[in-house]
């Protein structure tokens, strides 16, 4: 199918090969993937649009190569602005600011299946909002580990500060849990924060639960990723596509379904039933946007 | 503001001041990275055997000299480290020359020579009674495990630093054949005046600034323009026509049911039009995006 100059929310950009497809296993296409995201942008936007953004872009569909692009492409339409973050080398570069259905459309035309995004907003990158625990399943185990593991993360945050959490699958095997602070905090004390939880699970589940990134201390236990509350990393943002044999997008849940996942409950949502849910439940994410809370001081022992 | 790239001392005779250099000049290439031209990644180099084409981890890489094609004595870094020519960290100057009768041919990189905080007054005290004495230090120091032949010389109150190439690494251009043939020409007088004529009527005072690299400039602008303007992802608005400007939504209407339907008509797990599916798909997936 030839290009094709289209109209979207008040943007104009062009589109090509609609009919790729991108997920070979399920014959899933670009069309279907823009259109993912031009549903999905209403619940998403809130939590992506004033961040700094890296895309993991895969041209060649998911089984193909990907690369992911931190630096906003040069050839990006005017409309689509940047915010600066951290580079290489101490330097800072521009990382694409999705703040538009138009600029979901843009990034998913450029095959952009993944949206990673970093816990601060773009116009204070010092500042996390929220806190996260990447729950990684090792070897041998799966997502009902990993929602073990996040009841656990749950009820010793809300015993250690009365802090609550949202979940969320990542969309490829895992969970991750995120904390909403919404106020100020540094990098250094979520991680500090992170990493303190995670070794008082590992003390307590050593048999099941690590804090250790080394492969092979992971098989048979859930890995807790307290590392990603650095200022230079990205998680996969909620709602975006992950890629996976299936269309599979990062899923906000309710605790009542991890609950059920740790009973063995598949916890997996392709992109259709994403959008259902959202219909349902309006956005399960909500909260990490508004609800403020404060992380136990730095040196506190948990 | 350049980084220092060697910390060391100057001596003459007696005197020993300790300095820093750093580079003189900052080169402004345009540089290109090699992509795909497929997929925009980019090109990753692979030192691989070149007896299985197996990629070699960095340790198992040593360095070896070839004696004879395919013949070669392995030599290892703590070898090399321990034939460090002089290893102290110091710019001996060893004679004082007129700068004319250095042939620019030999000078190679040039750094600027920076004082110590506490020893200014020595390095003043050098630099001014060179540039009195209108004389050029010539001296021999180690720099990252090599020896440099320098030359040292006072410039607008600072000193200069150029390394120099060694003598037995300039090639002879009586081995070049044309230049060699010279030697066969024979000129008129007439001819030479007149070349003398045009080279008196071309003559100017050299002021650096009045050249800049064209080449490099359009080549930004080449960039530039490419960048503004991408065709491959999005037009200028401007140069759309508007009665081709579909809602995008629409445009994926007829993509979205006729993927859905291709799954309905072969339903994924039905290992017959899994075969039949699959193929066609994994082709159209190589195309670009």
């Amino acid at each position: 199918m030839p290009d094709r100059f289209v109209e979207v929310d008040g943007r104009q950009l062009k589109v090509s090969n609609l009919d790729k497809v991108l997920y070979p296993e399920t014959g899933f296409t670009k069309a279907e993937i823009i259109d993912y995201y031009v549903r999905v942008a209403p619940a998403m936007l809130p939590h992506i649009g004033d961040r700094g953004i890296t895309l993991r872009r895969y041209p060649n569909g998911v089984d193909g190569t990907s690369f992911f692009e931190k630096r906003c492409p040069s050839h990006r339409p005017d409309w689509i602005g940047t915010f600066a973050g951290p580079g290489d080398r101490n330097g800072t570069i521009g990382y694409c600011a999705l703040d538009s259905v138009a600029a979901l459309a843009w990034s998913a035309n450029m095959a952009a299946l993944e949206i990673h995004a970093p816990m601060a907003r773009g116009v204070d990158i010092e500042s996390p909002t929220m806190c996260v625990f990447d729950l990684d399943p090792g070897p041998r185990t799966g997502i009902q580990e990993c929602a073990e593991v996040a009841l656990d993360i749950r009820d010793v945050l809300d015993r250690l500060a009365g802090l609550t959490c949202l979940a969320k699958t990542s969309g490829s095997k895992g969970l991750q849990l995120y904390v909403p602070l919404n106020t100020p905090h540094t990098h250094e004390h979520c991680s500090e924060f992170a990493l303190a939880v995670a070794q008082v699970l590992e003390k307590h589940h050593g048999q099941r639960v690590t804090s250790v990134m080394k492969k092979t201390a992971r098989p048979g236990k859930v890995f807790i990723d307290w590392s990603q509350n650095s200022r230079h990393k990205t998680t996969a943002a909620v709602y975006t596509l992950r890629a996976r044999p299936h269309p599979t997008a990062s899923t906000p849940v309710t605790w009542d379904e991890v609950d059920a996942a740790a009973s063995g409950t598949p916890l997996v949502f392709e992109a259709p039933a994403v959008l259902e849910r959202i219909e349902e439940h309006g956005d399960l994410f909500a909260d990490v946007l508004t609800v403020t809370q404060e992380l136990p001081s730095p040196g506190v022992t948990v | 503001m350049p980084r220092a790239i060697w910390s060391g001392a100057i001596s003459f005779g007696l005197v020993n001041i300790p300095i820093k250099l750093y580079p003189a000049v900052s080169r402004k290439n345009v540089s290109f990275n090699q992509l795909d031209s497929r997929t925009g990644a980019r090109i990753k180099y692979k030192k691989v055997s070149a007896a299985d084409g197996e990629e070699v981890p960095a340790e198992a890489i040593i360095k070896g000299y070839e004696l004879s094609s395919g013949a070669y004595v392995t030599v290892g870094d703590d070898e090399l480290a321990s034939l460090d020519p002089d290893a102290s960290r110091t710019i001996e100057i060893e004679e004082f020359v007129d700068l004319a009768d250095i042939d620019p041919l030999f000078y190679d990189s040039a750094y600027f020579v920076a004082p110590d905080k506490a020893t200014v007054k020595p390095y003043a005290l050098l630099t001014q009674a060179m540039e009195e004495s209108g004389k050029v230090g010539i001296a021999r120091f180690v720099m990252r495990s090599k020896q440099y032949l320098c030359a040292v010389r006072p410039k607008d109150g600072a000193l200069v630093l150029s390394t120099m190439v060694y003598a037995d690494e300039v090639n002879d251009p009586k081995e070049i054949g044309e230049i060699a043939d010279l030697e066969d020409v024979t000129l008129t007088k007439k001819e030479l005046d007149m070349a003398r004529q045009l080279i008196a009527s071309l003559s100017e005072d050299f002021d650096v600034d009045r050249f800049e690299d064209t080449y490099r400039n359009q080549v930004l602008g080449l960039i530039e323009r490419k960048a503004a303007g991408d065709t491959e992802i999005i037009a200028p608005p401007e140069a759309m026509n508007e009665d081709k400007v579909i809602d995008l939504m629409a445009a994926l209407e007829a993509s979205v049911k006729e993927a859905k339907a291709a799954r309905t008509r072969h339903p994924a797990g039905a290992p017959e039009a899994e075969e039949e599916a699959a193929e066609p798909a994994k082709k159209r997936a190589r195309k670009s995006a």
